[in-house]
This record gives structure tokens, C-alpha cells and sequence, in this order.
């Protein structure tokens, strides 16, 4: 009986460990996966148009059609670089069509060397441009309207040039093997103007992503405003961002008057239309601030294939247009669907419950976990003044210090703690807390990581990322949900992180997986190093060093259980259960005065959510069908605080158990014959006297020795 | 026989040094080199190698689709009239001709698509056509395509004489013999069918000068309508136009715009100039269709008649009834329907001659018939059904 139940349990524990749907959901949150529609349009447009045509993949072809897509993708990119700022640039092909012009009458008619008509046309792009440049940036003009009509200034300036030098121009080029290279030379193979485009892109790429200004222009592009409050400078980022889209344009021109050295009436024509095609399709966002090179280039890739293979399959006429309209519209339509969805996509993939069976906990009808109203005389410290104080902390002058959901660290002073004052403001939401042998106070703030205030209350910080785990999806380098800490005599400080997987506004979510989320953190501040020690716990929260100094305890919230994890001696590196079956949710745990510990128990178990645990299809379903606030949840409403041994032994217990004082209990502190109690949703810190303890004894002390 | 032409093709090729580049180039196999070395070899040691082995050809077939002059005995074809309807049938028997106008849907380029699908059908030849609907960029990109796929021969419709010019070229280096109609481009290839445009210039401008110029008790004034600036259509009639109106000092050109083949800008063109100059004598439009956006506008203007028309364009049911109604007071027709007889057939003669594509150029100017009021006769212009 007992060997199939364990049979059946070790194949459950395999069948639920790896799960596809967190893999999807957290690939989803990416943010590159904005790109997948997108891409998966390209794929499937490229795939069918070499299968319709024959000799499609052909290397001949393949030159000539990257020919074509080389000074296409200029325009796209010089397209893009506007739309990411939440602009619109409609007279790109006018002024590329203005480059090829300025290029062929600079070589063919003034017969300039290159190296004048290079830089020439590019600075003849960005002065165009620079018109765009000056009226959107600085004197606030809508972009889609002055660019509509710069384009049809351009596109008279370019008719009125063109009938000027067409003649002229239309006789031949000199001869020039640079040009001649431009036009239709290729290096191992790859045409020149894909070369250049490849580099551009580069430079773009990292421009976007990596350069200060590249992300100012994001932020202008998603919030006009919130760019401005921020201090960017929006005149001039504009501005120049339409000077580089015209010298982008001009480089696609420049190409274009080496390749065909024509300067037709239609050079560039309804070219801004294909772009915006492209861009659309490549999934930049019109609205601005989403967008990157490499959806650019899928963008294009997709426009170019689809003209392309419709002209070559010999479709009649203006089909081509309509092909290229419909997948526009079909791809947009998608994208709609996908933003508009994804998320919600992503909350119904994201929980993804696991098996988890637990012995059973002890019990509470008697023993040392009877209940009993202990806490409920308590006296209450700042009543109505805290918000949810998670954890509290008195320091060696007696003062009290607690951190609240403001992400603030209140002092409270005096003889019954009636002076309250902000000690220090370091943001992030406040947990666990300890103090240095220097006294300095170090924090663990959920949403920053681990931070340390010096007396005088200015911030400073010891970690905010450790080592990346190479087979998580998520990048768990950051910290997202620094719980409790404690300092080891050598200065070491062990720290956890709840869960890698949910923020401090839906902790209780990481509940319902019953996956080993979180890990244990040291930091040292001999070298500055961060490093995960222990992986995959689950929900790893309130951390003591033992009195001896040489392992430290930690609790798994999820799992009832407290373990000891040894930093010295010769068992250091090992981790031991010391107790697996609490009857509730362990949370942070502190030393007492008498060599044992105080643990806070922030809820109870209950029989359902126990039995819960062993179903996670159920769990799965739960989450998909029904809405948030009807989930079974854990109970979190009513714990106790007791006490335990070295060896695991609980020995007492104090309860609220109507829950009216303390609710939620998250930390207690021993300080000087007293327990004081702070809860993550309470309104009060509360403070009970302990008769028969040591009346001196204090947590700073006991870790640090007197001053 | 055809072996024996192709080998033919074979051995005189891999003589001159231009054409072995050419081979080395165009992306031919190992064993199609091998087999041209060989039959190389052959071939320069005997003049007349018309029967060496046949095995060796196909490699180079494909990838040349016209490769090289043919000795003296393909040429001739034999003696009987069965040998001569024989080698015919081997020259052209399916063989390809792709045709790229600027765009389907108009009478011009379908009235030659029409004569060039029949003459194909007619030898058993393969014919197909590409429409860029006058995108340049789609043109450029189908003429890529066609150059991969490799016809035998190529009709191509330059839209300006610069744009094709490189791929052109490159068509001819691949093998592919291309004719080009009535738009020339500055590459000249193996075969031009098509108006003589300095020569048509120079007819319309003087019919205009005496029409309007020194004598005519006329204003003089002239409106000139181009076509696409760049293409030789438009260049190539300013050449010949030009020299005439400027003789007569009673000539004045008030406007000249390009209107680029589009009836719409030239109407609107007209409308402007005729506001500012009512007293205009005549109107110079480089392509019918084009120049019947001109004609509204001056019916509108409640001139027709008063003002001179002239046109040229591809003598179709349109031109005849245009002249009558007067919307063109003098037409002149090179009559597309010809062209396009000319065109299948100045292919097929540069099939069964096998020259080496590139290696001459040939020109059939078309005849030009002008038509007037007096004179236009409905048999003078043919119908086209537009396929869609």
C-alpha cells in the first residue's frame, strides 16, 4: 500500500515539475515576443512563396532581390526611427527620391568625385528632413499633416529638378568603379547595399537599445509627457531623430541612383505606403514607443516578399496592391487580437500549479498549539499610524523600528513608543530587517532588493541582483521579492527571496503552484558578492542565524516546514528539516532570550487547500475558470506565534484567535522582557509582556555584544 | 537535327574567349563545363563540327537558353521544302517569350500582347506575360525574375531609358535574346520594334508649324504635353520637335510639362494653360490616351475645333473614333497591331538565325499613318479585346 502511494506520488512530483504552459506564459511575457506575430506572418509568407515559385531560393534571385530589399529597407528603418518616437514621417520617398536626384546630378552633371557626392546626398537627406525636424519638434506641428505636406513640397521640388536635368542625366553615367561597386557590387557574395543596411542596422540596434538617447526616444514615443516630466529633452530628440531618417533616406537614395542611376517621375513613389506596410507589419506600433530594427526587417522582409512573389507569380495589375492591403489589414487585425489578449493569456497560463502532498500538522486541539488569547491584551504601538508593518526591530537605545507599506521605516520613541517619526524613506516595500554590527539597519525591500540605512537614516545598497540561473526563462538575476535577512558573525548576510515568479502585491498567487519559486541569497560584503545558495524553495521567508552563529534557520511558508542551513562547521553547505509539520504558514522567524526561537505563523491550514495541493489539475482549473477573488486561497487571516528549539520542539504558543488585534501576524521581536508583534495588513504594532524572561536581554545585543 | 544544331552552338561558342566567360559566370555545372571543354576541343579543331556527340548538350541548354551561331548547314536547313518546315519546327517548337510592357490594360501593350500570344501559339512556342502596372519598382523586380527564369527571348517596355538598362544587359549575358518595343532603353539590345521617334518629332512639329506658325494667321502658341520626362518616347520627340519649332520665330511654346502618360495630369495641365492662353493654336501630346485627358479639357473649354489636337498612339478603335469626334484633329497610328507581328516575328527570326544574344542590334521602325477628319476610314484602325 505504502510503496504504491509512494510510486504514485514520486510519478506525480515528475509529471507536474516541468510545465509546458509556464514555459509559454513566461516566454509570453517577454518582451520580444511582441515580435511573434509578426514573425510567424514572414515565416509563413516567405515559406509560401518559395514553394509557389520555383528557383525563388535561387542564389541569382536572392541577389537580385536583396538589391531591392537594401535601399527598401533604409526607407523602413528611417520610417521606424520615427514611429518609435510616436511620430510619422510621410515624406520619406520624396526625399529619397530628392537623394537619388541630388546623387545623379552631383556625379553625372557637376561630375563631382564620390567623395564629395556621398556626404553631399546624405547632408541633403538630413536637411530636408531637418525641415520636418524643426516644425514637429520645435514649433509642435502634427506630424502626419506637415509630413503630408513636405512630402508634396519635396515631390514638386524633385518634378521641377527632374525636367531640369532628366535629359541630361538619362545619357550615362561616367565611369567610376566605386560607383559602379555601390550600384551592383557585392563582397563574399552579399550585395554592397545589403552591406551597408546590415551595419546600419547594427549601429541601430544598438542605438535603440543600448544608447541614451535611443531610449529617450522610446520614452517620448509611449508618453509625450511623462518623457517631458522625466527631463528629456523632446524638442531636440525630435529634431534629430528626423534628421536621421532623412540621412537614412538618403543612404536608400544614394544606393538607388548607383544601382539604376534613374531618376524616373516615380522614383520613390508610394514608397512612404509600402513602408508603413512594412513597418505595421514588422509590429513597430504606430502609437509609438514599441518597436526595434529587428521587427523593422521583418516587416520588410514580409512587404518586399509579398510584392515581389505577387509580381513574379504574374498576377495582373493592381492585384498586387490588393494582396499587399489585405495582408496588411489581416496582419493588423492579429496584432490588435494579440495585445489586447496576451495578457490575459499570459494570467490564465502563468499560475501553474504542481503536486504537492505534505504530512500532515500537528495539532491545535491540544499541545502546544491549543489556542489561546495571549495577544489579544496586547498593547497597541502607533495605532492606526502603520500600515501594514511586516516586520519590527528595536535597537539598542530601545527604539522601535518597523517598516511600512509606504515604503518607509518608522522610529518610535518615548516610554510607551508614543513619538513617531519617519526614520527613512528607501522605498520598495519594507520586510524583514536586521541590524549590522556597525547598527547600521539592513532592509529587505520587496521590488529592490537588499539595502542598508545608516543611523543618520540615509540609504544605501548592498545587492539588487545575484548569479542567472541558465535554464530560467524569466531572468531571476534581479530581485524581485527580498523577504527576510539575518548577519552571520563574519558579517555575511543570508537573505531570502520569496518567489522569483510574482510581486509583492500578489505573493499569495505563488501559493497555489506549489513550486519551490523562491532561494536563498548570501551576500558578503567582503567582496560584494551575491550568490544563490539554496534553489527552489518554496517560498523561503523568514530567516534567523541559530545562537551559536553557525547555520542560520529559514522557513518554507508553503511547505509548513523550518529548515537549518549550515555556513560552518562540518556540515556547512547542508540544509536539514528541523520541522515539517507546522498547522500553519511560518513566516519570520527571531531569537528569544532563552536560546530557543519565535516563529510568527501567518495562517493557519486549512483540510482544503491541503487537499488541494495534491490536485493541481483542479488547482489549474480553478485558476483558468473562475475569477481571482473566488480562488482557495491560503488562509492568511489568523496565526499565532510560537516557540521552538534547536531540535525542532514547539513548546508554547500565543494566539489571537478572534484575530481582532492581530490578524495577519507576520514578525514578533523579543526585546528587554517584551514581544512585540508586527503583521503585514495590521494597523498596530503590538507589545506583550513575557513574565519569567530575561528583562535585559536585547537582539542587538545578543548578536552583536555590548557597546 | 537538333542535336546537331545545338552541338554546333557548342563548338563556336567555346572558340571565342568572351563566351567561355560567359559560361564560367552564369552558374553552369561541373559537368556541363566539362562537356563544353570537350566539345571545345572538338570544335576548334574542325571547322565544320556538325556531328560530334550528342550527349553533351543539355547541361549547357539550360543554362543558356540561346547559345551561339550556328554553322552554315543548320542555317540553310537542308534542301526540301519538309527539311526547311523541319528545322523550323525545331527552332521553335517549345521555346519561350516573356513579354513586360509597363502595364496590361491598354490597348497598346495588349494589342501586342495579342499578336505575340497568337504568333507563339501559331510555332508552338510558350508565351507569358508579367504586369508591373506601372510601377517601376515591380518592373525592375520582374525583369529580375524573368532574367531567372530565363526565356528564350524577351519583349521589354522600357519606362525610362536608364531604369532596365543594367538588367538588359544582363539578360542578354544570360543567354536571352531581348527585343525591345517602341520605348527604347540606353541599352540597345538585339532587336528594337517601334516608332522612330526623332523622326515622328519632326513630322508632328512641322504639321503643327504649318498649322500655326508664320503664315497661319495663327497666335503660334503651342502647348507641348510630354510623356514620362525620362523615357526615349518623350526624349527623343523633344529632340526632333524641338529644332522645328524653334526655325519659326511665330512658334511659341507656352507650356511644356511632363504629364507622364497620366490622361488626368493632362487634363489638368490643358485646363490651366488654356485659362491663361485661350488663344492657344495647338496641342503637342506624346501619347494618345495621354493627350485624350488634353481633348476633354478643351472640349470643356468649348474649343474643340478651334485648337489643333495631334497625337500619336496605337491606331485602335479609340484613335478613329477620337478623330472623328475630333477630340484629335491629326492622329498618327505606327499601328500597335503591326508592331506586334513584328515583334514574334523579329523573335522567331532571332531564333532560327541562333546568333549570340547581345552580339547585334536590329531595328524595324513602324510606319507612321495619319489620320484626319477627312481622311480616317474605320477599316484603318482594329479592334482589341482587353483579357482581365
Amino acid at each position: 500500500m505504502s510503496a504504491t502511494t509512494s510510486f504514485r506520488q514520486a510519478y506525480l512530483r515528475a509529471r507536474y515539475r516541468f510545465s509546458l504552459a509556464q514555459v509559454v506564459a513566461e516566454l509570453l511575457q517577454k518582451r520580444w515576443m511582441d515580435a511573434l506575430v509578426p514573425f510567424v506572418v514572414m515565416v509563413v509568407v516567405v515559406t509560401t512563396f518559395t514553394q509557389l515559385i520555383s528557383g525563388y531560393t535561387d542564389v541569382d534571385n536572392l541577389i537580385n532581390t536583396g538589391r531591392e530589399f537594401g535601399e527598401f529597407g533604409f526607407l523602413v528603418f528611417a520610417l521606424t526611427l520615427v514611429v518609435i518616437g510616436g511620430g510619422i514621417d510621410l515624406s520619406i520617398g520624396a526625399i529619397f527620391a530628392l537623394c537619388d536626384l541630388v546623387a545623379l546630378v552631383c556625379f553625372v552633371h557637376f561630375k563631382l568625385p564620390l567623395v564629395a557626392v556621398i556626404p553631399i546626398t546624405l547632408i541633403a537627406g538630413g536637411a530636408l528632413a531637418a525641415v520636418n525636424g524643426i516644425l514637429i519638434g520645435f514649433l509642435r506641428t502634427r506630424a502626419f499633416l506637415t509630413t503630408l505636406v513636405t512630402m508634396i513640397i519635396f515631390r514638386a521640388v524633385f518634378d521641377i529638378l527632374g525636367q531640369k536635368y532628366s535629359q541630361e542625366l538619362m545619357s550615362g553615367t561616367p565611369e567610376n568603379s566605386t560607383w559602379e561597386w555601390l550600384g551592383s557590387g557585392s563582397l563574399l557574395g552579399i550585395p554592397s547595399n545589403i552591406i551597408a543596411l546590415v551595419i546600419v542596422a547594427i549601429v541601430g540596434h544598438i542605438f535603440l537599445s543600448r544608447s541614451r538617447p535611443g531610449w529617450h526616444l522610446t520614452a517620448i514615443g509611449a508618453g509625450r509627457r511623462a518623457a517631458r516630466h522625466a527631463g528629456i529633452g523632446i524638442e531636440w530628440t525630435l529634431f534629430w531623430t528626423y534628421v536621421g531618417s532623412g540621412v537614412l533616406c538618403a543612404i536608400g537614395g544614394l544606393f538607388y541612383a548607383a544601382r539604376l542611376a534613374s531618376a524616373g517621375s516615380d522614383t520613390g513613389l508610394n514608397s512612404e505606403i509600402v513602408a508603413i506596410t512594412a513597418v505595421v507589419l514588422g509590429g513597430v506600433s504606430l502609437g509609438g514607443g514599441k518597436g526595434s530594427v529587428g521587427r523593422a526587417l521583418i516587416g520588410a522582409t514580409t512587404v518586399l516578399v509579398l510584392t515581389n512573389g505577387v509580381v513574379r507569380l504574374g498576377v495582373v495589375g493592381g492585384m498586387s496592391s490588393v494582396v499587399l492591403g489585405a495582408t496588411l489589414l489581416l496582419a493588423v487585425a492579429i496584432d490588435v487580437h494579440w495585445a489586447k489578449h496576451r495578457h490575459k493569456a499570459i494570467a490564465k497560463l502563468y499560475v501553474v500549479p504542481t503536486y504537492l502532498a505534505l504530512p500532515p500538522g500537528q495539532s491545535t486541539d491540544e499541545g502546544p498549539f491549543k489556542p489561546n488569547q495571549r495577544l489579544a491584551k496586547s498593547q497597541a504601538i502607533g495605532l492606526d499610524m502603520v500600515d501594514g508593518p511586516e516586520d519590527c526591530i528595536i535597537d539598542r537605545q530601545g527604539r522601535l523600528y518597523a517598516g511600512v507599506r509606504q515604503g518607509w521605516i518608522l522610529r518610535f520613541s518615548g516610554p510607551n513608543f508614543e513619538n513617531r517619526e519617519v526614520f527613512s524613506k528607501p522605498g520598495g516595500r519594507p520586510l524583514g530587517m536586521a541590524f549590522d554590527k556597525d547598527d547600521n539597519l539592513i532592509v529587505c525591500l520587496a521590488g529592490m532588493g537588499l539595502y542598508g540605512i545608516r543611523e543618520d537614516g540615509s540609504v544605501f545598497k548592498l545587492s539588487d541582483e545575484t548569479n542567472r540561473s541558465w535554464n530560467k526563462i524569466n531572468d531571476d538575476s534581479r530581485l524581485r521579492l527580498a523577504d527576510d535577512l539575518d548577519i552571520g558573525p563574519d558579517g555575511r548576510v543570508y537573505f531570502s527571496e520569496a518567489t522569483i515568479r510574482y510581486e509583492i502585491h500578489s505573493w499569495a498567487t505563488d501559493a497555489l503552484e506549489g513550486r519551490g519559486n523562491g532561494r536563498i541569497i548570501e551576500y558578503d560584503p567582503r567582496n560584494g558578492k551575491t550568490r544563490t545558495i539554496i534553489k527552489n524553495v518554496l517560498f523561503p521567508n523568514g530567516i534567523c542565524m541559530s545562537h551559536d552563529g553557525k547555520s542560520f534557520l529559514f522557513a518554507e511558508t508553503w511547505k509548513h516546514s523550518i529548515s537549518r542551513h549550515w555556513v560552518e562547521g562540518p556540515k556547512a553547505g547542508t540544509t536539514e528539516v528541523i520541522i515539517d509539520n507546522l498547522p500553519g504558514f511560518p513566516d519570520n522567524i527571531n531569537r528569544s532570550s532563552d536560546g530557543k526561537y519565535w516563529l510568527a505563523l501567518v495562517g493557519m491550514r486549512t483540510p482544503s487547500l491541503d487537499l488541494a495541493m495534491r490536485f493541481p489539475d483542479f488547482r489549474t482549473r480553478m485558476v483558468k475558470e473562475i475569477a481571482p477573488d473566488e480562488w482557495l486561497f491560503p488562509n492568511i487571516n489568523n496565526g499565532c506565534v510560537c516557540k521552538f528549539d534547536d531540535a525542532g520542539n514547539v513548546s508554547e504558543s500565543l494566539w489571537d484567535s478572534g484575530g481582532t488585534s492581530h490578524p495577519t501576524i507576520t514578525s514578533m521581536r523579543e526585546d528587554r522582557g517584551h514581544l512585540y508583534i508586527g503583521g503585514l495588513y495590521n494597523n498596530r504594532i503590538g507589545r506583550i509582556p513575557l513574565e519569567g524572561s530575561d528583562p535585559s536581554w536585547n537582539g542587538v545585543e545578543s548578536y552583536w555584544g555590548k557597546k | 537535327m537538333k542535336s546537331t544544331a545545338k552541338v554546333g552552338m557548342e563548338n563556336s561558342r567555346a572558340c571565342g574567349s568572351e563566351r567561355q566567360v560567359v559560361m564560367m559566370k552564369s552558374h553552369v555545372g561541373m559537368i556541363a563545363l566539362l562537356a563544353g571543354t570537350l566539345a571545345a576541343t572538338a570544335g576548334c579543331n574542325k571547322s565544320d563540327s556538325g556531328t560530334s556527340s550528342t550527349s553533351t548538350t543539355s547541361g549547357n541548354a539550360a543554362a543558356n537558353p540561346n547559345s551561339g551561331d550556328k554553322p552554315a548547314e543548320a542555317m540553310t536547313g537542308g534542301n526540301s521544302t519538309v527539311d526547311l518546315v523541319n528545322k523550323t519546327d525545331t527552332e521553335l517548337k517549345g521555346k519561350t517569350i516573356a513579354y513586360l510592357p509597363v502595364a496590361m490594360g491598354v490597348t497598346l501593350m495588349e494589342a501586342w500582347w495579342h499578336e505575340i500570344q497568337a504568333g507563339a501559339d501559331f510555332s508552338g512556342m510558350k508565351s507569358s506575360v508579367k504586369d508591373p502596372n506601372w510601377s517601376t519598382q515591380a518592373e525592375t523586380q520582374a525583369l529580375a525574375a524573368l532574367i531567372g527564369e530565363k526565356p528564350n527571348v524577351l519583349v521589354v517596355h522600357n519606362p525610362n531609358v536608364q531604369l532596365l538598362a543594367k538588367q538588359l544587359e544582363q539578360a542578354e549575358k544570360a543567354g536571352i535574346y531581348v527585343i525591345q518595343v517602341n520605348m527604347v532603353s540606353n541599352y540597345k539590345t538585339d532587336a528594337y520594334i517601334g516608332a522612330d521617334w526623332i523622326k515622328l518629332g519632326e513630322q508632328m512639329a512641322g504639321d503643327l508649324v504649318k498649322q500655326c506658325g508664320t503664315g497661319s494667321g495663327k497666335s503660334g502658341k503651342i502647348q507641348i504635353i510630354q510623356g514620362e520626362l525620362t523615357s526615349a518616347t518623350s526624349l527623343d520627340q523633344m529632340k526632333g520637335a524641338k529644332p522645328i519649332f524653334d526655325k519659326d520665330p511665330a512658334i511659341k511654346i507656352v507650356s511644356d510639362q511632363a504629364a507622364n502618360w497620366d490622361a488626368t495630369k493632362a487634363h489638368d495641365i490643358t485646363a490651366t494653360v488654356l485659362q491663361q492662353n485661350p488663344d492657344l493654336c495647338g496641342i503637342y501630346g506624346f501619347w494618345d490616351v495621354m493627350t485624350l485627358g488634353a481633348s476633354e479639357a478643351v472640349k470643356s473649354a468649348g474649343l474643340t475645333g478651334k485648337i489643333s489636337v495631334s497625337a500619336s498612339g496605337d491606331g485602335a478603335r479609340a484613335a478613329c473614333d477620337g478623330v472623328k469626334s475630333g477630340a484629335f484633329t491629326t492622329y498618327y497610328s505606327y499601328d500597335a497591331k503591326q508592331q506586334g507581328r513584328d515583334i514574334i516575328d523579329t523573335a522567331k527570326l532571332l531564333l532560327e538565325q541562333g546568333k549570340t544574344p547581345g552580339s547585334g542590334h536590329t531595328a524595324l521602325y513602324s510606319p507612321i499613318e495619319v489620320f484626319t477628319k477627312d481622311t480616317v476610314k474605320d477599316s484603318q484602325c482594329f479592334d482589341v479585346t482587353i483579357k482581365k
